[in-house]
Order: C-alpha cells, then structure tokens, then sequence
C-alpha cells in the first residue's frame, strides 16, 4: 500500500497533530494553503482519483456546512466551516488510503489497546462492503413485488421492508462472524503478529517533527 | 481416533426439543466422512459440537461428552481445541473478516502463537495446495463465490488440523467450482487430514467419502459404508439420492451405482434389461414446452446488451419465452443468469436493445408495473421478510399493486402449506418455510412469468419434490416458469427448455437432451451432461447396436 513504509502509529501522530492545527487556523487563506498542500501530497500519492470520488461524499456535506453556517452566522464563517472540513476530511483520507487495517489494528495493539476492541473495529470496515451488497439485494427484491423502497414519500412509508431485512440481517452476519473469528482462535493467549510493526529513526524523527510544529503553530 | 461422541444430546437455549439427540461417532484419522439428513437433521449442529462452539459459543444443554484429540471439548474453549479440527462455515462472507486473502489465511497462524517464519512456511504451502497464488493479495470482498470458499478453506487448513469439517460447501458453487472441490478434497485426503462433510446433494461427494452417517431429527439412523447405508431402507429420511441411485430404486433394483460405468456394469452382471430404464425414462419425461400452434411469446428480447460500469454482462441476447413453458437459464457464476432474469421484471434496463415482457417495453415501464406480471423468488428469502406475520408479508405485495384476490391467496396459502403459519412470525420460520413464504409472495399477485432463483439450493428431497409439483402445476395454470440453477438433474427433469450463458452471451438454446448432446456448447458453459442422461445416451446406443 502506499506510504505503508512508515509506522501507522507515526502517520497516526502526524494526523492528530494535522487535526490541531487545521482546527487552529481561523482565516481562510490559511486553510485554503493547507488544503493545498494535502491536495499536492495527495497527488503525488497516485490518488487523485480516489480523492474525486471522496469528494462526492464530502463535498456534499462541505456545501451543507458551508449552507448551514452561513445562514447562522455569516459568508466568512461558513467558507471556514466549508474548508475546514474539506481539509480535515482530506488528512484522514490520506491516512486511511496509505494504512491498511491490519497495519492500523496491529499497531494500535502495540500502543496498549485491548486486542478484542482493536479487531472488532477494524473488522466492521470490512463489513461495510458487505452490507452495501446485501443492501442492493433486499431493495431488489422489494421492488420486485412492488414496494416502493426508492425515492418519494411513498418509500418512507415502507422504509421498515429496507431496513428490517437489513438490521436481520446485519446481527446475524455479526453472530456468524463472531463464530468464524472464535472458530480459528479469536482471543486466544500468545497471539503473535506476522508484521509487528517497529518504530524506525525517520518515524521518531516525524513525530517528533510533527508535534513540534503543531506545538508551534498553536502557541505562536 | 480423532473425535468421538459418547451419548451427546445438545439443545440450543430456549428450545424444548434437541437438535442432536444421544449420539454415539467415532472418527478415525484419514477417514473422509458424508453426514445426510433433511433441513433441520442436526447436522450443522453435530459440526459446531465437534469443535466446541457448542457449548462454548451458543451456550445450551449439553450431555454427553465430545472429546477432540482427546480433550473433553466441555472443558477446553474454543481457542485450545481448533488446533485439531476446523470448520468451513456456510456462508463464505461471514468467515471472510481480513482486509487481505493473504491477511486472512495469516489470522488462524497469528491465533496459534506461531513464529513469523513458520506463518510464512505455512503459508505457502497452502497458497500452492490449493493454488491461491492470483488471489493473495486480492480483497476478500472483490472474490466470487468460488473464490471465496476457496480462501475460507485455505485459512482454516494452514492450521493443519487433524480434522477438518465443512457445512454444505457445494451450496453455491456452479459445477465447475464443486469439481475444483473436491479435487481440493482429494488433496487434503492425501496431506493425512480427516474430513466430515454436511451436504444435501450426495451426488456432489459420494465417490470421495469411505462413510455415510444419515442423521433424521437428531438421531443418527445409519452409519456405514455409502454403498451399505444406499442400499438400506432410507426412504423416509429426505435424501437427495444420487441419481442413477433414484433410477434403480425406481425400478426396483437393489444395486446403487455411483456412475454410469457402474450402472451399466450392474445391468450387465443381472441381466437387467436397458429398454426397462428406456421406459422408465419416457415415462417419467419432462412436460413438453407449448406446442408451437399454440406458441405465446410473453418475454421477447432482440440484441440484449447491458454492462456493470465498464464489464459487459449481457452481450446481443436474443430470446423468446412462450406462455405456460419452463425455461432454465444455466451456466458458470457470473455468466449473465441473474442479470438476465433481472431485466424480466425491469429491475435491470437494457443498455442497447429491446426487451418485452407481456408485450410492455421495460425500458419504458417502471419495475412496480410490471411486479404485476412477473413474480420473482430469491435465493435468499431474507431479502424480503419485514411483516410482522406470514399472512401480512406475503398480502404486502397484492395490496401495493392493488391486485388482491383473496380467493385465489387463499389458494396460494393452501397450495404452499402456509395454512397453520399465517400469524406467526415470518422470521421464526426455519429455512425451507421462509423460502416457502418467498414463493407465495412472488405468486400473490398472480404473475403470468414467475422467476425461481436458485430455488434447490440447500433444500432436502421433500422440498424439491414440492417444488417440482408447484412448476408443473403453475405451467398448467399457463404461467410461464424461469429457473436459474445450477442444479442440472433438477433441471433436466423439470424444465423443456434450457438457455445456456456463457460471459454474456446465449451460446444454446433448447431441449436439455439437445443441449447435453452438444459438448462444445456444454464445454463452452462449463457443463457436463447429468449422469442420467449420460447413462440414456450409451442405453440407447446399446439399443440400437
């Protein structure tokens, strides 16, 4: 995976203290240069393309922001309100795209976090690829005996024939999961990881960089 | 002796009866082992008790004692005993919780405390046991149906387990999945491992297993050799037989020949003539398609074309569906079937060409207008299932559509056996009631073309038997009936028509016997004739000979 040559726990370092001072920063050009610079960093990673197609998620909720604060407060506010969720939303984007989640999970254990926890979280990413399917599945085969699922008022009403099946359907895969994970040594004392992840110099030497600058630009 | 059970009786918590009931096994390594038994038999029971979920993981009463590798499985949890045996679960998205292929074979190995580098040894060796190397690095989510059994078996044999159990691992695979299987059993076999497979269709394994155990309500019934146990009384234990097996019983012989070569042996050795299974055969043939004077078109489809983003899934299908025919759509996983039979009730539009069904052009009707033509049944029933009773989720529906006639649900409800379930709870159903409860709800607005998908999908002989009762009485009725399957006996015996896809395209269309005579378009779709025809076909040259 790209960027996987660093430790998650360093690149994990780098997104906190990113987060800070992205929400530090309160003129809109500063935010605007920073969003830049994760734009660059983001094209030099070959992912242009996957960014595009978070930002039709992101974008969306960036102009809702953007609709809510200024009718709240004002024009100034609401480009902030807009650009920094833009910005934050790219740092974590970065970060997910370049950690795979055994990486993440294996180094977050490392750190001291409960086993059972770590797997569970990172297990349910999976799943999400999963329920989409299953959610394509159980719309089709509503609208097969015409119950209007899609669009409309009409669809609200039979909202429950969508998320009935679903929410069936997602405790049982959970319940089937959870056998699978305990039928081959879920818990089990003495586990031991094939990629332990180890602290380098150069991941010292960014996190060490990285808070020194977040300390910086938040205190001065 | 790898596992044994001594006196077990289990029930799941809340449940007054038992799903295994006093049951006594013993299982020797390097056996290979086939248990049978209807829906409901306690046979995936038998394998979560083997390697200690029950009781560990679904709790319940247990008595009894099963010892795996000789530890008491009661006194061991769950992570001290999957050392000695593994289970390949049903469902292959549900045992499939990695990011990577390559992840998930590594997680049993991380879970046994196992070094870096013996992870890395064992990985390999199964990575080219069962010839993993394209997929390793692939997302569990991005593999077919195959694959990912596939994978969910390579991660649970890189344990290297003395014993391995699968739960009907033929369920979803096309024929030449299940022939990839058991080439992949046949290797295990030879690594010294043990195995117990749950399948319904005996068929699929009979010729690789030394044992077959028929458990009926929770008691097991017979244990011996397949041949042995076949030639028994089984008749009241709702075996799917494997089909040359079915002929023999027909006609009163006791021989249970395994494949043609054997049938044709066992004739020969009893002097048992070919014109009595020729008969047999005429007798019992399918019902005729329409006869051509009195040919209907109800779905015409001209240079069908459609494609999932860039793919192309469908390309230039051309067909004609008459009223009151039975038509199945067979070939690999991923040839086109489902899409196809998707564009039927509109919940596909086509990219490029024409599709009427009843004369409606379905680019032009909205899916909900023609729910009122075309009923669909799902493989998976709980795709559907949201009322609160069985009366309500199959009248959801008719009431929508305005098309409710209780008379003819009534008769729908009859028909079915739905009678005594009406108000309980659609999801307190067991499997084969809930597909049951699918069917009346694709046929209760009374569609003129009712699509079954995958309907003898891990269902047990009384249910297929139902099955092809309600086909040959909807086709009487003038309705026209769809099959998507990979279940070719059932096929061949039930439907006049076969269209065989191959990557999108019709490459044959026509009587199943036509269609089995032709092996470059069987080849082309993966195929291979049904041991029954075969066994025809060489009666007939004998025949004439």
């Amino acid at each position: 995976m790209i960027g996987s040559s660093l430790d998650p726990r360093s690149k994990l370092i780098v997104l906190l203290a990113a987060t800070c001072v992205l929400m530090t920063f309160h003129r809109w050009f500063e935010l605007a240069i920073a969003l830049g610079i994760l734009l660059i960093v983001t094209l030099l990673l070959h992912l242009g393309l996957a960014w595009l197609g978070l930002l039709k998620g992101l974008g969306f909720a960036a102009f809702t922001f953007f609709i809510v604060a200024g009718l709240a407060f004002d024009l100034a506010t609401a480009v902030l309100a807009a650009l920094r969720l833009l910005s934050i939303g790219t740092a974590f984007f970065l970060f997910f795209q370049t950690t795979s989640p055994e990486a993440l999970s294996n180094a977050l254990i490392k750190t001291g976090a409960p086993y059972p926890f770590v797997f569970v979280l990172t297990v349910s990413m999976q799943f999400v690829h999963v329920l989409m399917r299953r959610v394509i599945s159980i719309r089709d085969a509503q609208r097969a005996r015409g119950i209007p699922v899609e669009g409309g008022l009409r669809a609200l009403r039979y909202f429950p024939a969508l998320a009935g099946p679903l929410l069936i359907q997602a405790f049982q895969l959970a319940d089937e999961l959870a056998e699978a994970m305990e039928a081959r040594g879920f818990g089990a004392p003495g586990r031991r990881f094939r990629y332990e992840p180890n602290l380098r110099l150069l991941d010292w030497a960014i996190m060490i960089g990285s808070i020194a600058a977040a300390l910086t630009v938040i205190f001065i | 002796m790898i596992l044994r059970f001594d006196k077990v009786s289990y029930r799941y918590p809340g449940m007054a009866a038992w799903a295994i009931h006093d049951l006594d096994l013993a299982i020797h390594p390097d056996e290979s082992v086939l248990v049978a038994g209807a829906s409901g038999s306690g046979k995936s029971t038998l394998c979560r008790a083997s390697i200690g979920l029950v009781p560990h993981f679904h709790r319940g009463e247990l008595t009894g004692r099963v010892l795996l590798g000789g530890l008491d499985t009661r006194q061991h949890p769950v992570y001290q005993l999957f050392r000695y045996a593994s289970l390949v679960f049903q469902n292959p998205d549900a045992q499939l919780f990695n990011h990577t292929v390559e992840a998930e074979l590594a997680y049993g190995l991380e879970s046994l405390g196992l070094s870096p580098s013996d992870i890395e040894e064992r990985l390999t060796w199964v990575e080219k046991l069962l010839g993993l190397e394209s997929l390793i690095r692939r997302l569990p989510h991005t593999l077919s149906g195959g694959e990912k059994q596939r994978v969910a078996l390579a991660a649970v044999l890189a344990l290297r387990p003395r014993i391995l159990l699968l739960d009907e691992p033929f369920t979803h695979l096309d024929p030449e999945g299940a022939e990839q299987l058991r080439s992949t059993l046949r290797l295990i076999r030879s690594e010294g491992i043990a195995f117990i497979i749950v399948e319904h269709r005996l068929h699929e394994i009979i010729t690789d297993v030394d044992r077959l155990i028929v458990l009926h309500q929770g008691e097991m019934k017979i244990d011996g050799s397949p041949r042995q146990v076949l030639s028994g009384d089984i008749s009241t234990y709702g075996l799917n037989l494997p089909p040359l097996v079915r002929i023999f019983r027909a006609l009163g012989w006791e021989k249970t020949p395994f494949s043609v070569q054997e049938a044709l042996r066992e004739m020969d050795a009893n002097h048992l003539s070919p014109q009595i299974v020729l008969n047999f055969q005429e007798q019992n043939s399918i019902v005729a398609g329409p006869a051509p004077s009195a040919y209907r078109p109800v779905v015409e489809a001209e240079d069908l074309w459609f494609h999932y983003k860039d793919r192309p899934v469908l390309c230039g299908v051309d067909l004609k569906l008459g009223q009151g025919e039975c038509v199945a759509l067979i070939g690999r996983n991923g040839a086109g079937k489902t899409t196809l039979a998707k564009h039927f009730n509109g919940l596909l539009r086509p990219n490029r060409g024409s599709l009427k069904v009843f004369g409606l052009d379905t680019r032009k009707t909205s899916a909900s207008k023609l729910a009122r033509h075309v009923g669909f049944a799902w493989q998976n029933p709980n795709d559907q299932l949201f009322r609160t009773t069985v009366r309500e989720e199959v009248l959801t529906g008719p009431r929508v559509l305005q098309a409710y006639d209780p008379a003819w649900c009534n008769r729908l409800f009859e028909r079915l056996g739905l009678g005594p379930l009406l108000d309980r709870s659609p999801f307190s159903l067991s499997e084969g009631q809930k597909k049951r409860v699918s069917f009346a709800a694709a046929l209760a607005s009374q569609p003129g073309l009712i699509i079954f998908d995958e309907p003898t999908a891990g269902q047990d002989d009384p249910f297929r038997r139902e099955l092809a009762q309600l086909i040959h009485e909807l086709q009487r009725e003038g309705r026209t009936v769809v099959l998507v399957t990979h279940d070719l006996e059932f096929a061949a015996r039930h439907a006049s028509r076969w269209l065989l896809l191959a990557e999108g395209h019709m490459i044959a269309d026509g009587p199943p016997d036509a269609l089995m005579a032709n092996p470059t378009a069987m080849a082309k779709a993966g195929l291979r004739p049904t041991q029954r025809f075969q066994l025809i076909q060489t009666l007939k040259e004998k025949t004439k000979e």
